[in-house]
């Protein structure tokens, strides 16, 4: 029972890192239709600005967060007229790649800039963790689970309650009647993706104190935050967090019970059973196309 | 569409040929040349940065003494990429200059594997640092290993930990890679040699980001002892974390990865009380010493394992060079094999009729993140 | 719009064209040059190395053109079949020593079956989803190829992989696969023309209409991963042999992502485009060597590059070249002058052509179509009118089987198809336009039309050779007034006149009944006339059609009988006149006092 239980607190741990990273991914494809495949280079970004702030130039962590997060705002402006807007017209399939593209640019720049050793990030706290009993609780795991449901809260009342998230949520479901409406389409795609790669930079500045700080620390987690995102269910919020935690937790159990080596296909596995049973995940809803 | 097969391969041949003739119009035979590939860009950019500086230090050094046949000796460094296909492009490239006398391949074994048939064609020397023990038991005589390799590393874990430490519960951990499938098969089997079978052998896929399963499964085998083969330090950081946060403290000794710089950096404390096995450790010799102050006030950071074989084998190759008293390739051959008692920084180089020119380790501790040297197991079998 | 007295058969031959081979003799001259220069060039280690790996890489690439350029379904786990043929050749000969053919055999074979099993999954997928399917796969045969050491040598790899004893040299080895290369060029380079290229093209350019106009899109999507994955295998066991030695970390999702990438940079809809594609991301990591010294700042501008050539040359390299080429040859070629249409609609079933009964559909609580009967007599125009939201297009889809009926039995001619899927019901003699026009924008009227003459069952085509097709293509594009342009690309059609193309295909495929979705929609009331006058044509040969529309100007004049719907129900059936007087029908569209 105590295997259980210490499983279940890692896999809830890193699940919520996966749905962090896949609220970011949900929300651009939500309003742009696109899937964002740069989305783990912006967790590595922020990760990175964060070591420039807090480590080599010795700033207040608080001071450095906020900074790190300010950066990642930039970042997605530059994404957007970069890399979206001019595509906004065109196929799916060539946003992707130019998103792939825009990965392998954000990562091999940040090695051009800052070398190749990873790095090391202190955590919030002081103190590493606590022992509850049998389990071991790490700080930083219960600092991003307490953040990810603060999210959830934050996400609901921002989309739900506010004019501005009102405005979002009309832009992704018809752009064409919302613009008759008056919302600049432009403005609330610019919004969605600032939105996003401070999404994508909280999670990164998080989890690096665990994970490390190293150039590939984005992509492998973006990878399985995209199984997450088509588990949950891909147009939807709730179902990006749910898909995030039950991979994690689904991972976390299957390296402890079945396969420790084969631990990153029951990820895939999942994916895979779930789209063939129910594609459109646990919470997405069918999609018919007008005849 | 009128644009044939033929002109496009025209293309592509007057595109390569471009830079070549522009390349050969320098340099005609004033120096001895000397090849390396080295991860520049890719997974292993950051220890490719550590081989360069280790083989130019060795070169000028070699240089100041009067050089390779009288004339000064050239580097020149072409990026493998970390990967297979990058390190044949690379490999090929070097080869086609037809004035490089002798190589340094890859510290990855498959990449050594990738490049082998390539080297058997060209029949030049190439000094390698992979530790895979078939590299030099697979009938290439054109590979010379200056790090010992892992059947050593697996028998020194298991001597020092049964005989030393007096642990005969192992718990063995390792990557599911080339590397650690090997050096966890030769560990294994040392250790039933020994008559101290392994109570949990426990593979992992690289880049994993949470450990706790591992960690679980360590507590409940029972083991007293641990033996790892990491190959990523950031998987080393992340397991050694979690191992102590989880209460596992029972003796631990690894692979090399353990004591390099990054992995101290990463795990900090967590990696206090732990012993590595070492084919590069500061103390060990005087070798190691001089080769350790050099590095230290060249480069000002402390050397390890990746630089310290590609500057032996800078030594080594241009020693025998100069023994032969030619660049022909049999000849260097012959006097690479001939090297003994050779003070390295790695250790003393006695090179056996397969190629392998070390037959030990170094076990070293980690004393409150000082390295400390303890001592060296040899195999003269 | 007006078209020559095409009831009188005019005695044309179609012009025969020289036989294919020699027609395209310049590219085999080319192709066996090209192979007698690898075999005899003395090219040093590494450019060698270079040619090996962009040939085997470029016949990968071919793959992901049929897939993704021609069938527009997205793969990324092309790296995977070209682990499997690679995987094949290696163990079978270096250590089982088999003979080398036999394994690259084998790995197709491998590689066909698992290509297949994976566009299975496109049954229910598409889009994103489909993307995440075959990334799942690509990751998940890493993984087995990392971890089953007991076949795959696990991470060590299998080294000493053999090759053919015939060309066991360097030279003779590329000179093999160039061969091999310019073979496979070759049929990618025709697929498009084929049935089976231009049903790809029909399922990438407008799904929909492709399986309404008789493609079966399932088996077209399968077939179309299955020779991508097949090429992959191919392309895989030439590799092996090649460079002698492979290990999974080749086998990727990142290799997956530069074969992709390949694809899109040179064109993805041509083998020539992936050609281009796979030499440029060869060669430009070496031509960026010089970079080398700042690491990551070569990949950084690879990555950049990217980005660029997506951003402005959306249709790659080899796509900006080929579309003018394209626009100046469709001009230039004239069409073959054709015969007078000729529409033969079956008449197995008796008096009624369409019998409906009961039909129903139900969006959860939303009745949009309540219990309805329709009967359609042979011969002459039917309409179905209502106000808007009466359920008329819902009753359309349901007939044609874009949707499933949730009660009612449906019909044609005798056959009962209520529960056939599309492609099925055309076979069986149903034909349809759409409201919003769905033809293959990529494609000429003459392709378009052609493709509706492939409908299976097609009693005028005769043994359906492609000189037959073309003919009954031209035919019906005659007669609907637009054979003189039959070689131009769609976009260059009026509105109006597109809509007659459309009319055009489902005639040619000599259905028993023609469903007409709003034909009248956008046309200017000289269009209305003319769209009136062939209406009357096409009844004139006996095919009996069915039309919705709202202008009750034509539908008054032009049909005979009239089915009325409100609020899914049918409020009034009977001869034109009559029921347009009817006063529910008036009370219906006009209110009540």
């Amino acid at each position: 029972m105590d295997l259980v239980l210490q499983l279940l607190f890692t896999g809830i741990g890193i699940g919520a890192v996966y749905a962090l990273v896949a609220l970011g991914i949900v929300l651009i494809f939500r309003a742009t239709n696109v899937v964002n495949f740069a989305q783990g280079e912006f967790s590595m970004v922020a990760a990175y600005l964060m070591v420039v702030f807090a480590v080599d130039l010795g700033w207040p962590y608080w001071l450095s967060f906020l900074l790190a997060l300010a950066g990642m705002a930039l970042l997605g402006v530059i994404f957007n007229l970069g890399v979206y807007y001019p595509l906004r017209h065109r196929s799916f399939l060539p946003v992707i790649i130019a998103t792939i593209g825009a990965s392998i640019l954000l990562a091999n720049s940040v090695l051009a800039i800052y070398g190749p050793q990873p790095q090391v990030l202190p955590g919030w706290f002081d103190t590493p963790g606590i022992q509850l009993g049998p389990v071991y609780l790490d700080s930083q795991y219960l600092l991003i689970i307490a953040v990810t449901v603060a999210l959830v809260f934050f996400n609901y009342w921002f989309f739900e309650k506010t004019m501005l998230g009102k405005k979002l949520q009309a832009t992704s479901q018809d752009k064409e009647m919302a613009s008759l409406l008056g919302i600049s389409v432009s403005a609330m795609i610019m919004i969605t993706f600032i939105y996003s790669a401070v999404l994508g930079g909280l999670a990164g500045v998080l989890v690096a104190p665990v994970l490390f700080v190293s150039i590939q620390m984005g992509s492998t987690i973006a990878l399985k935050a995209f199984a997450a995102t088509i588990i949950g269910g891909f147009g939807d919020v709730a179902g990006a967090i749910i898909g995030g935690l039950s991979l994690g937790i689904i991972e976390t159990f299957g390296a402890a019970y079945i396969s420790v080596p084969y631990k990153d296909a029951f990820a895939f596995l999942a994916l895979v059973l779930l789209l063939i049973i129910r594609p459109q995940g646990i919470f997405g809803e069918r999609v018919a196309e007008k005849a | 569409m009128k644009l044939t097969r033929r002109d496009f391969a025209t293309g592509i041949a007057a595109g390569i040929a471009a830079p070549y003739l522009i390349k050969s119009a320098n340099a005609q035979g004033a120096t001895i040349k000397i090849g390396m590939c080295a991860p520049v860009t890719g997974p292993a950019a950051e220890s490719g940065g550590y081989a360069v500086k280790g083989a130019k230090l060795a070169l000028e050094a070699v240089n100041k003494a009067g050089g390779i046949l009288g004339k000064q000796g050239e580097l020149i460094v072409e990026d493998d990429q970390t990967t297979n296909p990058g390190i044949v492009l690379a490999f090929s490239k070097l080869a086609a200059q037809s004035d490089i006398v002798g190589f340094l391949g890859s510290i990855r074994s498959t990449q050594v594997h990738a490049m082998a048939p390539d080297v058997i064609k060209l029949g030049k020397p190439v000094m390698i640092g992979g530790t895979d023990p078939n590299l030099t038991h697979m009938g290439n005589q054109w590979l010379f290993r200056f790090r010992p390799n892992d059947s050593y590393s697996g028998r020194v874990i298991a001597d020092y930990g049964v005989n030393t430490l007096a642990k005969k519960k192992w718990a063995v951990l390792h990557s599911t890679d080339a590397f650690g499938t090997a050096g966890g098969k030769a560990l294994t089997s040392a250790l039933e040699k020994l008559g101290a079978p392994a109570v949990l052998d426990q593979g992992y896929a690289n880049q994993s980001q949470d450990f706790t399963p591992v960690v679980l499964a360590i507590k409940q085998s029972g083991a007293d002892i641990l033996g790892s083969y990491f190959t990523f330090e950031n998987d080393l950081g992340i397991f050694a974390r979690q191992l102590r946060q989880l209460g596992v403290n029972i003796p631990w000794v690894g692979s090399p990865s353990i004591v390099n710089i990054t992995a101290l950096k990463l795990a900090g404390p967590a990696l206090y009380n732990t012993y590595g096995v070492a084919d590069y450790a500061e103390d060990s010799s005087e070798g190691s010493k001089a080769f350790g102050k050099l590095y230290r006030d060249t480069v000002k950071v402390a050397p390890d394992n990746q630089s310290s074989w590609p500057y032996d084998a800078i030594n080594v190759l241009a020693a025998a060079i100069n023994k032969a008293g030619s660049t022909d390739a049999a000849k260097i051959r012959e006097a690479i094999l001939a090297t003994k008692k050779f003070p390295g920084a790695e250790g003393e180089y006695n090179f056996d009729q397969n190629g392998d020119g070390l037959h030990g380790y170094n076990i070293v501790k980690n004393d409150k993140g000082n390295i400390v040297f303890d001592k060296h197991i040899e195999f003269n079998d | 719009m007006s078209a020559p007295s095409e009831n009188m058969p005019i005695a044309v031959s179609v012009p025969r064209l020289k036989p294919l081979l020699l027609r395209h003799l310049p590219y085999f001259i080319g192709a066996a040059v090209a192979v007698a220069l690898a075999a005899t060039i003395q090219f040093d280690g590494y450019v060698h190395n270079i040619l090996m790996q962009a040939t085997t890489f470029a016949i990968a690439v071919f793959g992901l053109s049929v897939v993704l350029g021609l069938c527009g379904q997205i793969n990324l786990a092309q790296a995977a079949f070209f682990g499997f043929g690679a995987y094949a050749v290696g163990i079978g000969t270096a250590d089982y020593h088999i003979s080398y053919w036999l394994c690259l055999v084998a790995g197709c074979l491998i590689a066909l079956v698992a290509g297949a099993v994976l566009g299975m999954s496109t049954l229910r997928l598409g889009g994103h989803y489909l993307a995440m399917v075959t990334i799942s796969f690509q990751q998940i045969i890493t993984l087995v190829m990392i971890n089953a050491i007991w076949l795959t040598h696990g991470p060590d790899g299998v080294s000493r992989i053999g090759r053919p004893d015939l060309f066991q040299s360097a030279q003779g080895y590329l000179a093999f696969c160039v061969a091999v290369l310019a073979i496979v060029g070759y049929a990618v380079w025709h697929l498009p023309d084929t049935r089976l290229g231009r049903a790809m093209r029909a399922v990438r350019d407008n799904e929909l209409a492709a399986g309404v106009i008789g493609v079966d899109v399932f088996r077209t999507k399968v077939s179309a991963f299955a020779l991508s994955a097949v090429l992959g295998g191919l392309a895989g066991g030439l590799f092996a042999g090649g460079f002698a030695y492979v290990s999974p970390d080749q086998f990727s999702f990142a290799e997956s992502v530069v074969f992709l990438t390949m694809s899109l940079l040179g064109g993805v809809a041509s083998p020539i485009g992936s050609a281009i594609g796979t030499g440029l991301l060869i060669l430009i990591p070496e031509w960026l060597r010089f970079l080398k010294s700042i690491p990551g700042l070569y990949l950084a501008i690879y990555g950049l590059a990217v980005i660029l050539i997506i951003r402005f040359m959306p249709d790659g390299i080899w796509g900006f070249f080929a579309t003018a080429f394209d626009r100046w040859r469709a001009q230039t070629k004239a069409p073959p002058a054709a015969a007078a249409l000729q529409l033969k609609p079956a008449t197995v079933g008796g008096d009624i052509v369409l019998e409906v009964t009961g039909l129903s559909k139900y969006f959860g609580g939303l009745k949009a179509v309540d219990g309805v009967d329709i009967q359609v007599r042979r011969g002459g125009v039917h309409a179905l009118i209502g106000p808007n939201g009466s359920g008329k297009t819902t009753t359309l889809n349901v007939l044609s089987g874009l949707y499933k009926a949730t009660a009612g039995k449906i019909l044609l001619d005798g056959t009962d198809i209520t529960t056939m899927p599309p492609h099925q019901r055309t076979a069986a003699g149903l034909g349809r336009t759409f409201q919003n026009i769905r033809l293959f924008r990529s494609m000429t009227a003459l392709e378009n039309v052609e493709i509706g003459a492939e409908r299976p069952g097609n009693t005028m085509i005769g043994q359906g050779g492609d000189a037959a097709l073309t003919e009954r293509a031209m035919e019906a594009l005659t007669f609907v007034g637009l054979g003189s342009r039959a070689n131009q690309l769609i976009s260059s059609f009026s509105y109006g006149h597109q809509r007659l193309i459309e009319i055009a295909r489902a005639l040619a495929a000599n259905p028993t009944l023609l469903l007409l979705d709003e034909p009248a929609a956008g046309l200017n009331s000289t269009e209305k006339l003319e769209l009136h006058e062939l209406l009357k044509r096409i009844a004139a040969q006996g095919l009996t059609i069915l039309i919705i529309d709202h202008d009750m100007t034509l539908v008054s004049e032009a049909a005979q009988h009239i089915t009325v719907l409100n609020f899914g129900r049918r409020i009034a059936d009977g001869e034109s006149m009559a029921v347009l007087r009817h006063p529910d029908v008036v009370s219906a569209y006009l209110g009540t006092e």
